[in-house]
């Protein structure tokens, strides 16, 4: 089993676009309980690898509830940066 | 970037509500960055303070200050004790977060490695050279090793490609100016013997500490951040008390038998180890910060806002020692007080560029 944020990185390895929400509903079978598995915490994870260049945001919109829901990508190179560092 | 096709004005509030996201999260970056100096400069006043107490005030009044073990010895176990404290803290705190586990598969994973290896650079291997270049080259090396912001940008640019534009480059100079004013004030001009020994092991320090702040910042992109300060400080402890403590005995001429004495001594010493305990609390959410910050804001930003621990940490030091313990000689010089605010402009031009203000209030 992976850390959390690893397996948050590695989604985008194997997966073109997603969002905080995305990601939370891939991975809550096995990471449902742990405390940074919350929306905010995520969503801040995110923003961080963004930041470092290991993923770029693609879009943005508006989800149901009203909350801007920004989607991220991982081109090859950040999905071969990504996959150097975390087998 | 493009917006999700939707109606005009669902256009316009997700437009706002991304800007508010994205200047949420550079604020909370700026306000972790500062809560990094702020812990350090508590770690720096407790660990200072603990070593006035107990053993170390009996330690430090009977043996001369010129002394080997005055010099390394002690200083190198003063670390030690903190760093492993604060290891202790942060293990309390995964343990209560429920990470211990990920801290487990975190150490076995490259990033993890990453972390241990940038933790070995910049808590043992710097901490003793920067006390050697003390005792070699005198206070000339404060402001030698407080250059560590911009090798650390400049690190940050060749490896991790981030922006590093004239504006930022002249911030950090600012940055490095105020810290090198900070570290001058207590500049005697002697020439010890040691000194180009010094001057080089000051820039070590400076180098060990910016590939620190630059790739554990990275690699806090990747690991969570109290799991990779849970590896700093645990990799630092040990590190000091395990290997640099003994090289440093042995190279001194010492007994081992006598530096562990020092250290059983010392984790007994009720007066003194409360202290301790303090500090690297303070340690544990200084570094902690400090690693979030990098990733968060980016390399320049963060170790320039975290830079201002030249100012903040003899700051709090003359406030908790000098005002409310009443121990003379920790008021800071007045050039200290004008450092302050260059380093505040340094930042600002960092973190902002002042076109885009000027384009705002022309709007």
């Amino acid at each position: 089993m992976l850390p959390l944020n690893y397996a948050m990185l590695k989604y985008f390895t194997c997966h073109d676009e997603a969002c905080a929400d995305d990601v939370m509903e891939a991975l809550k079978g096995e990471y449902s309980s742990f405390t940074a598995f919350t929306k905010p915490k995520m969503q801040e994870a995110l923003m961080t690898a963004e930041k470092n260049g290991l993923i770029s945001e693609s879009r943005f919109d508006l989800d149901g509830a009203g909350e801007v829901r920004v989607y991220y990508s991982a081109d090859q190179e950040q999905r071969d940066t990504i996959n150097s560092y975390i087998k | 970037m493009e917006t999700t096709a939707t109606a005009p004005t669902d256009r316009a509030l997700a437009i706002k509500k991304k800007k508010a996201l994205d200047a949420s999260f550079f604020k909370k970056g700026i306000a972790i960055a500062a809560l990094s100096s702020i812990m350090y400069a508590l770690y720096t006043a407790f660990v200072t303070g603990g070593q006035l107490f107990g053993v170390w005030g009996n330690w430090f009044g009977a043996l001369a200050s010129t002394s080997l073990v005055v010099v390394f010895i002690l200083p190198t176990i003063a670390s030690g004790i903190n760093d492993t404290l604060s290891a202790i803290w942060a293990t309390l705190v995964t343990l209560k977060q429920g990470k211990i586990a990920d801290l487990g598969r975190c150490i076995a994973s490259k990033p993890g490695r990453i972390v241990i290896l940038a933790a070995f650079i910049g808590g043992p291997i710097a901490s003793a050279a920067y006390v050697i270049a003390l005792s070699q080259a005198g206070t000339l090396a404060v402001p030698i090793a407080a250059l560590n912001p911009a090798i650390g940008a400049i690190l940050s640019r060749i490896l991790y490609k981030q922006p590093l534009g004239p504006r930022v480059i002249a911030g950090i100079v600012i940055c490095v100016i105020a810290g090198v004013m900070i570290g001058s004030t207590g500049l005697t001009g002697e020439a010890a013997p040691g000194m180009a020994l010094g001057l080089g092991l000051a820039l070590l320090a400076a180098l060990c500490w910016g590939i620190e702040g630059c790739v554990g910042g990275y690699a806090t992109s990747m690991i969570d951040s109290q799991i990779a300060i849970n590896i700093r400080q645990l990799v630092s402890g040990i590190g000091n008390l395990i290997i640099v403590l003994p090289i440093l005995t042995l190279v001194c001429g010492g007994t081992l038998a006598q530096s562990y004495t020092y250290v059983a001594q010392a984790f007994t010493d009720g007066s003194s180890v409360i202290f301790f305990a303090v500090s690297g609390a303070a340690a544990y959410l200084s570094f902690m910060s400090w690693y979030r910050a990098n990733a968060m804001c980016g390399t320049a930003l963060g170790m320039a806002i975290n830079g201002t621990y030249t100012f903040t940490a003899p700051f709090a030091t003359w406030i908790i020692l000098g005002l409310v313990m009443g121990f003379d000689g920790y008021a800071l010089a007045p050039i200290a007080w004008v450092a302050a605010i260059v380093n505040l402009i340094g930042i600002f031009l960092i973190a902002v560029n002042p076109m885009d203000l000027l384009k705002k209030d022309g709007e």
